[in-house]
């Protein structure tokens, strides 16, 4: 039997940019800031609980935003600082860096926010997001045992994700 | 084009005690740059809550979709920051100039009462000139 | 030095002279040294015209042991009597010790017989100070000015000086002047002598 489209994910995973155990954790926040996922791989230090941590990390990618959106050097009216932004709308940011970690960001246009948090010296990571969110379509959205704006419970998405993260960081 | 857009210095509590434009479009009142300001030094902690490691000092380069800021904050708690076009590069070595430029001609000033905006025409006047020179090495690379 | 001829050998560590050592001191140790004279002075003061004349009473004791000092150890203790020659002794003796350097230029003034004026282009006391707008044309060379005359005053030449910033063509930074103008007996007695 031959199915339309396939059961082969498009286009093909990024080139490793590193390897190792090297990746911390990955969040996917949906548009109104409800943690649909959480994984930790490697995260020694825990300063706050899992809702209060989960909370902060939007704030954080809020407010970020609404900064990059407000501070864009190349756009002359850029409206006033903490107005909400539709996703895709204003001047956005992909990631930041600290001595300890690095976090690359990704917003789709429905406002699926994915972030994905590893070690300092990683490359750049926009394509393998893009391939995370590649995933999630694939196993997530198009799975119809899930209730869109809940919590992920796919196993299939969750093995394939963490093969995948494994791979690249 | 200018390689650097704007720079700003926060003082330890986040008031912005420096602000300067080089030419980006839709310039800051006085307002905006002040907000800007103190969200980014609430943004900075912030950051240092979520690693996953300790010894987290906060967010050395951010990368948005048309600019670069780079961030250095000093022992004291004094941060600098330097909004610069995407992938330019040694903007750190810039910070330490520009750190050291405020440990000279500002501190140094008894005319300056710490924690306040910085009016000292020294510090503008050398400010002006590490940035030229900057520049100038960009263009020669 | 005193008693040369009879040197004995000193037979203990602690009975031999200090070394001369280094003769260098650490521009920013004294730039914030004197950045909190200032500030203390300010806090005395109630208007910039005695804060002018605090720091400068505060050179005039550091001219005066520079004087007893430099006689000592370089003039053999003799002192300059002319009128020019304790002029170029602050130019270049004194400007030397204090900074390192000779004084950019000493001046007759145009106007006046009895003013002569010492200019540096960057004030090493001045390096990193930026005046406020609202000080007006306060200038912490005061200090300095305050030194020159401690060394003309206890040399027997009393006179008024004063510390000015000098606009120049071409230059963002004034340079700063040391004005002196030399009381009325100096330049009799310097006629008398002729």
């Amino acid at each position: 039997m031959q199915f339309f489209g396939g059961s082969e994910i498009s286009p093909s995973p990024p080139v490793p940019t590193a390897s190792g155990n090297n990746a911390h954790m990955i969040y996917v926040f949906n548009r109104n800031g409800v943690c649909l996922l959480y994984r930790e791989w490697n995260r020694p230090l825990h300063t706050l609980n899992a809702q209060q941590d989960h909370k902060l990390m939007f704030g954080l990618l809020f407010s970020l935003k609404s900064l990059t959106a407000k501070m864009d050097p190349t756009n002359l009216d850029k409206g006033n600082l903490g107005v909400p932004q539709l996703p895709g709308q204003g001047c956005s940011f992909h990631s930041f860096r600290t001595n300890t970690y690095k976090l690359s960001f990704m917003e789709t246009p429905s406002g699926i926010k994915i972030i994905l948090v590893t070690h300092p010296r990683t490359g750049d990571l926009r394509d393998s997001l893009k391939y995370i969110y590649n995933l999630y379509v694939e196993y997530v959205a198009k799975n119809p045992l899930y209730t869109p704006g809940t919590p992920i419970r796919c196993d299939l998405f969750d093995t394939t994700l963490d093969q995948y993260v494994r791979s690249i960081a | 084009m200018a390689a650097i857009y704007s720079l700003y210095i926060i003082n330890k509590s986040g008031g912005l005690i420096f602000y300067k434009d080089y030419g980006s479009s839709g310039r800051m009142d006085t307002n905006d740059s002040l907000r800007v300001a103190s969200l980014w030094h609430s943004m900075h902690a912030i950051s240092q809550q979520l690693s996953p490691t300790t010894g987290c000092q906060g967010i050395e380069l951010l990368e948005a979709d048309t600019f670069d800021l780079h961030c250095f904050q000093s022992l004291t708690g004094t941060k600098f920051f330097v909004v610069s076009e995407p992938g330019t590069q040694h903007m750190d070595n810039l910070l330490k100039v520009i750190y050291e430029l405020y440990t000279d001609y500002v501190l140094k000033n008894p005319f300056y009462e710490m924690e306040m905006p910085i009016r000292c025409d020294l510090f503008d006047i050398n400010l002006t000139q590490a940035i030229q020179k900057d520049r100038v090495a960009l263009l020669g690379r | 030095m005193i008693g040369v001829s009879k040197m004995k050998p000193y037979t203990n560590v602690l009975d031999r002279p200090l070394s001369k050592g280094k003769l260098e001191v650490s521009l920013s140790a004294f730039a914030f040294l004197f950045s909190e004279l200032v500030q203390y002075n300010q806090t005395q003061v109630d208007n910039i015209a005695e804060l002018e004349r605090r720091l400068e009473d505060a050179g005039y004791a550091v001219g005066a042991r520079v004087l007893e000092l430099l006689c000592h150890r370089d003039k053999g203790n003799r002192r300059e009597t002319r009128l020019l020659g304790i002029l170029s002794f602050v130019h270049s003796t004194v400007w030397k010790v204090l900074f390192g350097k000779v004084a950019d230029s000493l001046e007759k003034g145009t106007e006046h017989d009895d003013e002569y004026m010492i200019s540096e282009k960057e004030l090493l006391v001045n390096r990193f100070i930026s005046i406020p707008k609202d000080m007006g044309t306060f200038n912490c060379g005061a200090f300095v000015a305050g030194i020159v005359r401690g060394v003309l005053d206890s040399a027997g030449f009393p006179a008024i000086v004063t510390a000015h910033f000098v606009p120049m063509d071409g230059q963002q930074r004034p340079r700063t002047t040391i004005l002196i103008k030399f009381a009325e007996e100096v330049l009799q007695r310097e006629a008398r002598l002729g």
